[in-house]
């Protein structure tokens, strides 16, 4: 009876196997073809894709903003073009992941404005201007 | 520039295995290199778990944190375990094999068997080439705090105060640091291959321990299953600690089952790395290693096992490696990783609806096809007919964090009772579970094969 109960498992657990494990390369095959599909950008942004309304902003906001400086994200109301996961919140998460080591700061000298109130900044002149609202903002030094 | 990265991470893995191997080469566990193949992966995981440890505590007291510094850690390690080992008078591996016969079918089980998983793991290598950073967790804090630590040398306040997850322990962050380290940059495409390592060095440790206790027909089955059941299979290289802490806690607990059995003392030893590892990794790590420590301690005090109090010291060390990262946020001013009420607040309802909903995503064949209702099975007849102390101690094991998943759903207040991973952690939780129940089966099956009179 033992050994019944032993031979009962295992079979059960090929009989599991046999449909799944042919599964796995399908997947496989599928997942390898959709990254190697992606150019750089989008294989950078990763889930950023998902939230900025443009992959711009950020591509210039990390080419503009040198390493030791500070930035500030300030969303305003959503854009047309803008996806529902464009939030302040996931918006900012973003920012502040995406361009480490450049710290996020209220004060800082660049403002990311994304739809934002630019007379909330005065002082501050735009240095990149993009589609769906979107600006890189530079406060006088 | 890639191949550049990807040779980086090889070389950093496997400076992982050889400080891991080197432990256990000082504990006296390799006499034949038979030995260091076999635990090639229990050795790594030790390594990833040794070195994710002490460089918590060196982050904790502002050791900056470079690539100098790891190689340092690797060297001044290995170094240190190798000399242990001279002064305990242990000798070089000898030969290779151990002179152990085994059966055709045995050998060739075991060979469609490693074929089998190593044509996964190339399917999961190709997958996750060129994967881009799309999980939310990833990018918001796992990654993020790992750049800091890369950019930074240590644990950022403000990166470490100010994203999600505060109280997270730190150590695959500073894994993930180590591998932009070892990359030569911040890759955060090739540096997914550092979470197919650990698969590898996972499944290398399980099918490692298991190889001599369970006939090849039991283990390799009952693996290939875990490997590729929907849920494991789509989540095993997310960029997250969930695997790892699942991986630490199953492998350190396999290793104290098998001390339950045969007393071996250098499985203490690898089990309170491993379960350090785990309280590091994720906060349900504590609860995980906790658990094994007590349940491993019932047992062994139930069947009289000398060397309980080898035992209690582990314990006590894995607490004590626990600590520093717990002050450390707890000086940062930020609040604790148990819910506020601990439980108390919650109704009736809520309690039976959580222990409702833990059931039904255990039992949830869509995510883990039967792989719990095997165990089950297997936990039933060794009970029976089998190995009543392994019984015991995986059964008990396995209700208590069964428990404490439905525990977490009731006691956070704002945790809805669903099974949406975006709301609710459940399913990611159950993961440890399940990889349990299915590394456990093997032995429990080999118990009933052999029968009471067959146990050492």
């Amino acid at each position: 009876m033992p050994r019944l109960v032993v031979a009962f498992c295992v079979a059960v657990t090929l009989g599991a196997v046999v449909p799944l494990y042919p599964d796995v390369f399908p997947y496989a095959s599928d997942a390898a073809r959709a990254n190697a599909a992606l150019d750089y950008v989008d294989r950078e942004l990763g889930g950023g894709n998902s939230v900025l309304p443009n992959q711009a902003i950020a591509i210039e906001a990390r080419g503009r903003i040198p390493t030791d400086e500070s930035f500030a994200v300030d969303v305003g109301e959503p854009q047309e073009g803008w996806t529902p996961l464009s939030t302040p919140d996931s918006i900012t998460t973003f920012m502040r992941s995406f361009l480490l080591p450049r710290r996020e700061r209220s004060n800082a000298p660049w403002i990311l404005c994304f739809g934002c109130d630019r007379n909330a900044h005065p002082g501050a002149e735009p240095v990149w201007e993009g589609e769906e609202g979107l600006s890189i903002l530079r406060r006088g030094t | 520039m890639t191949v550049r990265a990807i040779a980086g991470l090889l070389a950093l893995n496997g400076a992982f295995a050889l400080l891991g191997l080197s432990l256990l080469w000082s504990l006296g566990v390799l006499l034949r290199w038979a030995d260091a193949l076999r635990l090639a992966g229990v050795g790594y995981l030790a390594g990833v778990a040794s070195f994710g440890v002490l460089w918590t505590q060196l982050l904790v007291i502002g050791v900056p944190f470079g690539g100098w510094g790891i190689v340092a850690t690797f060297a001044v390690g290995t170094a240190a375990v190798c000399v242990l080992g001279l002064v305990l008078g242990r000798s070089l591996p000898r030969g290779f094999g151990d002179g152990r016969g085994s059966s055709t079918t045995a050998l060739l089980t075991t060979a469609a068997g490693v074929a089998l998983t190593g044509l996964w793991l190339e399917a999961l290598f190709r997958a996750v080439r060129l994967q881009s950073l799309q999980a939310y967790d990833g990018w918001a804090f796992w990654v993020p705090k790992a750049k800091a630590i890369f950019f930074f040398g240590g644990l950022d306040e403000q990166v470490f105060t100010m994203l999600p997850g505060p109280t997270y322990p730190p150590l695959v962050p500073i894994i993930n640091a180590a591998a932009f380290h070892a990359m030569g940059g911040v890759d955060t495409v090739t540096f997914h291959l550092q979470y197919w390592f650990l698969v590898l060095g996972a499944v290398a440790a399980i099918a490692g321990l298991l190889q001599r206790r369970a006939h090849p027909a039991l283990l390799w089955p009952a693996l290939v299953l875990v490997l590729v059941v929907p849920r494991f299979g789509a989540g095993l290289l997310t960029p997250q600690a969930d695997v790892l802490v699942d991986v630490f806690f199953v492998v350190g607990a396999l290793l104290l089952a098998l001390w339950l059995s045969d007393g071996g003392s250098w499985r203490l030893a690898a089990a309170a790395v491993l379960l350090a590892g785990a309280t590091l990794t994720k906060r349900e790590g504590l609860l995980f290693a906790a658990a094994a420590i007590a349940v491993a301690l019932l047992a062994a005090a139930l069947w009289r096992r000398p060397g309980r109090r080898w035992l209690v010291v582990s314990g006590l060390l894995v607490g004590a490696a626990a600590v520093p990262w717990r002050l450390w946020y707890r000086h940062m001013g930020i609040g604790g990783e148990a819910p506020s009420d601990a439980g108390l607040g919650g109704s009736f309802d809520r309690l039976a609806d959580s222990l409702r909903l833990s059931f039904d995503v255990l039992f949830d064949t869509g995510l883990w096809s039967v792989v719990p209702l095997i165990a089950l099975v297997a936990l039933g007849a060794a009970l029976v007919w089998g190995d009543r102390r392994l019984a015991l101690f995986v059964g008990v094991l396995l209700g208590i964090v069964f428990v404490g998943g439905a525990w977490v759903t009731y006691s956070f207040a704002d945790i809805p009772i669903t099974a949406d991973e975006a709301v609710n952690p459940i399913v990611r939780y159950t993961g440890a579970v399940v990889l349990l129940a299915g590394a456990a089966t093997p032995l429990l099956l080999d118990s009933v094969w052999r029968g009471r009179e067959g146990q050492t």
